[in-house]
């Protein structure tokens, strides 16, 4: 049995869709996540009561569960509740409920992270709490959250691979299936690890320029 | 940096280089030690040294490979497993069971994880070219299962419709090949692939007539298109591709079973109570390997 590069060129349009299918769940997912996160980093910046609680304990459950469990939950489970969601509108819906809860503690972080000195620098120049948070707080947050949060994006993306299991077409599933029907488990093996190096690796490159950038723009060189 | 993230790229590509070089190294010389059957490292005895047999079975599939009440991996295809090592090793419970799913079958076989596989396995062309099959222990349609008050009638009204199917089973690899514009929805597992059909993701599972038998017979509410997809097919024992010697080592131990009806025991043992007594046990087990299809 040689490595059979032939096979591997007819695959190709298979994994360019694949590849499609795995951008779209992960990005839309980075974003719904990112939207959750800003509900609940607004909340526990505001310090509001009783919802704080709630968010907290939305952040536990969801980094305590694998996304394997939560998906098989809601693709298997719920429908015996008359919730039947797509295996799609299942893979979003559980990296965001994921991917929400860590990118929620990325900015609590941030914000943590913002020094002292400057919350009470700015109470000494007569900040009311609103000016403090948008003058003081959140810029500085923002910057200091990024590469946590880029690397947080990296990381839902590698995640959707997990998907597959609910039969989404994205990469792993299309690898599978390919091996499951030719049985070239080698070529689709490193095909599957070449494109994961092409699709995330640039990214993480691209996104760490960007952060430098964004960062230079705060601190100057 | 630069440096660093550069090198990165690297790494895939040793990956595919190692894989690629695995492959290369191991294939040519087995087939000259099994055939010249004088060469000191015998793969019996490899096995023999290890005292230990290694099959990959089913977990989810009774009543073939399944797991009982006690936790213990039993079944028809399994208990053959038992009976191997006893045969092989004088004690039955020198085996060491690996859990494996339809779509793994063969990459554990290509990738040593297992001396044998035991679960299920239906003859095709293209496993022939993959694996090295052993003379058949059971016999095997492809049908559908459909919800009993479901409109389909024939297999040609599923072409329009959602069809379940559990990666790398012949089902899949049968619609695949024979009508690739209909929509398939692959699952790993058997069990998955019966949930998905009860929560209504699919109009129909395709899967080997023998499984589904079984369990529509425990689950009221389903029944059986009577049309097979292909044709009637040999299910057997798989070795890893070339190793001539332990497939020839299988062959003349089923042929032994075979004199003794044990396949027969473990049908009355398993399957009849599945299968119920209308079916006859010569349509289903293939005793002394003594069929091609």
């Amino acid at each position: 049995m040689n490595f059979d590069y032939a096979f591997i060129l007819n695959t190709l349009p298979a994994f360019l869709k694949a590849v499609g299918v795995t951008l779209q769940v992960g990005l839309i997912a980075i974003a719904t996540s990112l939207l959750v996160a800003l509900f609940n980093a607004t909340i526990l910046v505001l310090r509001t009561p009783y919802l704080q609680r709630l968010v907290g304990l939305y952040v536990e459950l969801a980094r305590n569960t694998p996304l394997l469990i939560q998906l098989f939950f809601v693709y298997f489970a719920l429908p015996a509740l008359g919730i039947k969601v797509s295996g799609f509108a299942a893979a979003i819906i559980t990296m965001t409920f994921l991917g929400g809860a860590y990118l929620t503690e990325v900015l609590r972080a941030g914000v943590d992270a913002v020094p002292q000195a400057q919350l009470e620098s700015g109470r000494s120049i007569g900040l009311s709490h609103g000016q403090l948070l948008r003058y003081v707080i959140l810029p500085q947050a923002g910057i200091l959250s990024l590469p946590s949060l880029f690397a947080n994006f990296i990381f839902l993306l590698k995640e959707t691979t997990v998907v597959s299991a609910v039969a989404v077409p994205e990469i792993l599933y299309t690898t599978k299936s390919y091996i499951a029907l030719y049985y070239k488990t080698y070529e689709m093996l490193a095909v599957l690890t070449l494109i994961c190096v092409l699709l995330f690796l640039p990214l993480s490159l691209l996104l760490s320029r960007l952060e430098r950038r964004l960062q230079h723009g705060q601190f100057g060189s | 940096m630069k440096t660093a993230k550069s090198s990165l790229l690297l790494l895939p590509l040793l990956a595919a280089f190692l894989l690629a070089g695995c492959n290369k190294t191991e294939e040519p010389p087995k087939p000259n030690v099994a055939s010249q059957g004088t060469a000191p490292a015998s793969y019996l005895d490899k096995i023999k040294a290890r005292d230990k047999l290694i099959v990959g079975v089913f977990t989810d599939k009774p009543p073939f490979g399944f797991v009982d009440e006690a936790g213990r991996y039993v079944g028809f295809d399994t208990d053959i497993g038992r009976r191997f090592a006893k045969d092989l090793l004088g004690d039955e419970n020198k085996v060491e069971f690996v859990a494996v799913e339809p779509a793994s079958r063969i990459p554990f076989l290509q990738s040593d994880k297992v001396d044998l596989i035991l679960a299920n396995m239906t003859v095709t062309p293209e496993r022939k070219e993959a694996v090295e099959f052993t003379n058949p222990n059971l016999k095997v349609a492809v049908q559908a299962l459909v919800p009993q008050a479901s409109a389909v009638k024939s297999l040609d009204d599923l072409a329009s419709r959602t069809i379940i199917v559990t990666t790398g089973t012949t089902a899949d690899i049968w619609l695949t090949k024979n009508h690739p514009d209909w929509k398939l929805l692959k699952f790993e597992k058997n069990s998955e692939s019966l949930q998905a059909l009860a929560n209504g993701r699919g109009d129909a599972y395709a899967q080997d007539n023998l499984v589904l038998f079984s369990w529509a017979k425990q689950n009221p509410g389903y029944r059986v298109l009577e049309q097979t997809l292909g044709a009637e097919a040999p299910i057997a024992p798989a070795v890893k591709k070339g190793n001539l010697e332990l497939r020839d080592w299988v062959n003349a131990e089923l042929a032994k079973l075979g004199e003794e009806k044990y396949l027969l025991k473990l049908y009355d043992q398993y399957v009849r109570k599945e299968l119920g007594d209308d079916t006859k046990p010569e349509s289903v087990i293939v005793e002394g390997g003594k069929w091609q299809g």
